[in-house]
């Protein structure tokens, strides 16, 4: 069953065509990963999913519903989350503090404003169970912003996966990682994953093919290829598309 | 801070409060009776700017719709109980900040503070223009000032008691200020940090980003209010430009800026620091404004968390050279 699907999405930028009748299909469960050289449009293709842009043609549907345009506070309750490429976490506020919001989320307390937070201790100790698993207790009463980068890329994938998401879009989430911290963030979302649908967009090629069941190639804003990543790798049309552009 | 340590210094704090108008006699009394109500105000406009990073350049229009809401009751409906007055004036604010609330939360940084700038001089022009409802320049003075009544104790006479009124504003004053500092230990607290930190990560968490504002929005305007409704009971006097000027706006961004934007209780300090040299300059000089300008120049350059902001490096500081002490030394 495909969990997210797109049905000739299509955007442009005042004339500019950055997306062009694109039919994505995300199977329940899988890892699928969204490559493609610079332009491809790959993060306009996240944003339209997500109901930062409405497409100009095209619809988006998530376990068949149609959810085009949809506002992201709407979206995350259904079980879409997302991470950004630019690291987007709540910078000054403690880790604990992020993920406790996240918790808040995911329990519906949202407007609850009768009982301190200080005296929910459930939300305190679920917060800490979360921060011991992404390995962030030591580091629970630092500000986000001053995490080392890797660590506040933690913090913003475990953000992103907070309210039990069944859906998760990450953004380049390995961008400016080192070796080591790359190979440990791909280890973070294996597991944290586990069950749920990950549709990711990277460049780096190690971690895609490690992480990925299937892969969708997008070029100049058109799916070239979608397949497992052996078939991905001897497809004529994407070797010639990346001729001397990336190496597999 | 044990709950036993706790208790004592909130029974300290109340005494003191309680003890100010015997021992220090009138002036001093309404003095600090005048901080007090511009403490509350400060916090209220502090929840939007400091807490949700909302800057407004209007916070005098929920402070102004307040007293002139409770002023005007007061002088057209006879026998109308104290709190009944102050009550409407608490109401009219809030429904005008709702009313408000679907334009102002769409828009955040400048766009926001401008358009408080503009309703606020509106609400301005309107109490000046409005003469047959507002006195216009005069405003409305000497209006009555009903006794307050508890049942059980009786009726306790308001108008030329300054005492009793000292008592009577301070109680409602402190109750605002508690349910301010009780909001921002609540869950809707720790949103409205995210709503300042990252909206559109709130967003993507699930929080109504929009309802959420509109939420605080209102009651920081209600709480303004609690300030303003105060100030023209206080006075009994409503005038356009004492509740509504730009002046009025100012002086909170002032305070907030003086005691330091990163805590509850800055602009307290800040409203302190402020009314200490706005007393002090004025026995030297007739321009006072002058004298708060300079030193907001001062704060903004050198200091730009304000005096507590200054107080916590200086501890951290010391911190540093202090030698370390073992077991009590936290870990960096």
């Amino acid at each position: 069953m495909n969990i997210l699907e797109t049905k000739g999405l299509a955007h442009d930028f005042g004339g500019l065509q950055v997306l062009c009748g694109v039919d994505l299909q995300v199977r329940q469960g899988e890892r699928h990963a969204i490559i493609g050289p610079n332009g491809a449009g790959k993060t306009t293709l996240f944003n339209v999913i997500t109901g930062t842009y409405r497409p100009s043609a095209g619809k988006v549907y998530f376990k068949g519903h149609d959810v085009t345009g949809l506002a992201a506070h709407r979206l995350s309750r259904l079980g879409v989350g997302r991470s950004f490429q630019i690291t987007s976490t709540f910078g000054r506020l403690t880790a604990f503090q992020n993920i406790r919001l996240a918790v808040l989320a995911r329990r519906g307390i949202r407007f609850s404003a009768l009982r301190t937070i200080d005296a929910m201790d459930d939300v305190t100790r679920e917060t800490d169970a979360v921060l011991a698993r992404i390995n962030l207790g030591a580091e629970r009463d630092r500000a986000a912003n001053a995490l080392s980068y890797g660590k506040h890329r933690a913090l913003e994938i475990s953000l992103a996966l907070a309210s039990d998401q069944e859906l998760v879009l990450l953004d380049e989430f390995a961008a400016g990682m080192s070796r080591d911290e790359t190979h440990d963030a791909v280890e973070l979302i294996r597991r944290l994953t586990e069950g749920r649908t990950v549709v990711l967009i990277e460049h780096d090629m190690d971690a895609v093919f490690s992480l990925a069941d299937r892969i969708t190639v997008l070029h100049r804003g058109e799916i070239l290829a979608t397949g497992t990543p052996a078939e991905v790798r001897a497809d004529a049309a994407v070797k010639e598309a990346y001729l001397g552009e990336m190496e597999f | 801070m044990s709950a036993a340590v706790r208790r004592l210094a909130w029974l300290g704090t109340a005494l003191v409060l309680a003890a100010i108008p015997p021992l220090f006699g009138p002036y001093y009394t309404n003095l600090f009776l005048t901080f007090a109500i511009f403490s509350v105000f400060s916090v209220s406009l502090n929840l939007l700017l400091g807490y949700t990073g909302l800057f407004s350049f209007g916070h005098a229009m929920f402070f102004g719709t307040g007293a002139y809401a409770t002023a005007l009751a007061l002088k057209h409906v006879s026998g109308l109980p104290l709190l009944a007055a102050f009550g409407i004036g608490v109401l009219a604010a809030a429904l005008l900040a709702l009313a408000l609330s679907p334009i102002v939360v769409r828009v955040s940084g400048t766009a926001f503070a401008m358009l408080h700038l503009a309703f606020s001089q509106m609400m301005y022009v309107l109490a000046l223009k409005l003469h047959g409802i507002t006195g216009g320049e005069d405003g409305i003075g000497n209006f009555p000032i009903p006794p307050l009544t508890i049942a059980g104790v009786g009726a306790i006479p308001m108008k030329d008691e300054p005492a009793n009124f000292y008592y009577f504003a301070i109680t409602l004053l402190a109750a605002s200020l508690w349910l301010m500092w009780f909001f921002t230990r609540t869950p809707l607290g720790q949103v409205q940090l995210a709503i300042r930190e990252n909206p559109t990560r709130t967003d993507y968490l699930g929080f109504k980003v929009s309802q959420t504002k509109a939420v605080i929005y209102v009651f920081a305007a209600a709480n303004a209010v609690v300030a303003g409704s105060l100030y023209g009971l206080f006075h009994n006097l409503v005038s356009a430009d004492g509740a509504l000027g730009a002046l009025v706006s100012f002086a909170p961004i002032i305070n907030i800026m003086i005691g330091g934007i990163g805590s509850f209780l800055g602009p307290v300090l800040g409203t302190a620091i402020f009314q200490l040299i706005e007393e002090l300059a004025s026995r030297y000089t007739e321009h006072v404004e002058l004298v708060i300008g300079l030193l907001l120049v001062v704060v903004i350059m050198y200091a730009p968390m304000g005096a507590l902001g200054v107080a916590k490096q200086l501890r951290q500081k010391w911190r540093r050279q202090s030698p370390p002490t073992g077991a009590l030394q936290k870990s960096p």
